[in-house]
């Protein structure tokens, strides 16, 4: 019985199945976490363009999930956790346009870096995995600097639809509008990368015509 | 179309999973500290919880004991006429009262023979 279980056992002698419980649900929400993370930290690392951002906002959006929604079910948590995280990486992008108002008004220019290169700058995380093969890596490139060029709301719906897999219901929750709206989303999105896409030609290790 | 769609989201997602597998040790750490803070969180509340268990059961107790006992305390005084109702319906009292005039009879005596 580990140090939690034992908690329980001793303060409630009669509820060790109540101990219990609440491990196994502690256990899941870590299992459930885990498998999520990495594919959370990728999702919001491509919102924000920024590694260390993003870590800060699905460490943020797992707390929340485990405060707000632990007891609830295990397959609320996908949408719910999403949720969150949208939640946080559009609040994080309202504080970057509020923080540029700032920079500007004490002229240290206008805090958007004008001369970035959407292309260039994807190549980031491509040094950090240096054994990838290289088409597959500047395909990569392709998709993030496509999908950075997406309205934020059609981004979200082929991240969460295609990345992380959530069904059409699940999006709806995640971004908080029905799901006719997921399905205009989703559909202008994939619309606006193939048409970005497909345009690298037949190099770019992009499906073509 | 759509089967350019499938497979323009198969690709993509197969390059994302490449990317989520290339993720760097640093970062993969990052996360675990992140997770585990957020599960610290669920069982601090929990011994929170437990820890309060013990005064909250005594609060508990003691509003249980309120409740059943100040009725008892507390009980409105029965109405005159109700004790009396109590009285007349009482056949062994009946008695008692048919000789009321006597026992008054007596105390006055008594009280008479003291000042005499």
């Amino acid at each position: 019985m580990s140090f939690d279980a034992a908690v329980f056992a001793v303060s409630w002698p009669g509820d060790r199945d109540t101990g219990t419980q609440a491990l196994q649900a502690e256990q899941q929400l870590n299992r459930f976490l885990a498998d999520v993370e990495r594919r959370a930290l990728r999702i919001a690392e491509i919102a924000v363009r920024d590694r260390d951002e993003a870590l800060d906002l699905v460490q943020d959006a797992m707390i929340r999930l485990v405060r707000k929604y632990g007891q609830r079910g295990s397959d609320e948590w996908a949408p719910l956790f999403y949720r969150i995280l949208q939640n946080g990486i559009r609040d994080w992008h309202r504080r970057q346009v509020v923080r540029n108002r700032v920079m500007v008004w004490f002229g240290r220019g206008s805090g958007v870096d004008e001369s970035y290169d959407p292309v260039a700058g994807a190549a980031d995380p491509l040094g950090r995995t240096p054994d990838e093969d290289l088409q597959n890596s500047e395909a990569m490139a392709s998709l993030e600097s496509a999908l950075r060029t997406l309205p934020a709301r059609q981004r979200e719906a082929f991240m969460l639809r295609t990345f992380e897999g959530l069904d059409v219901a699940g999006t709806a929750v995640a971004m908080g509008c029905s799901a006719g709206s997921v399905k205009t989303h989703y559909s202008r999105a994939m619309h606006a990368l193939r048409e970005q896409l497909v345009e690298h030609g037949p190099d770019s290790g992009w499906p073509g015509d | 179309m759509k089967e350019r769609d499938e497979e323009l989201g198969r690709r993509a997602k197969a390059l994302f999973d490449e990317s989520v597998d290339g993720l760097d040790a640093a970062s993969l750490s990052h996360l675990n500290r992140g997770r585990q803070a957020a599960l610290a969180e669920l069982s601090r509340r929990r011994q929170q919880w437990v820890r309060w268990m013990p005064a909250a059961g005594a609060t508990v107790a003691v509003l249980i004991a309120i409740l059943v006992l100040a009725p008892q305390q507390q009980a409105p005084e029965v109405p005159i006429a109700v004790a009396d109702m109590e009285i007349l319906l009482g056949e062994d009292d009946i008695d008692m009262l048919e000789e009321l005039e006597f026992y008054s009879w007596i105390d006055i005596a008594e009280q008479d023979d003291d000042v005499g």
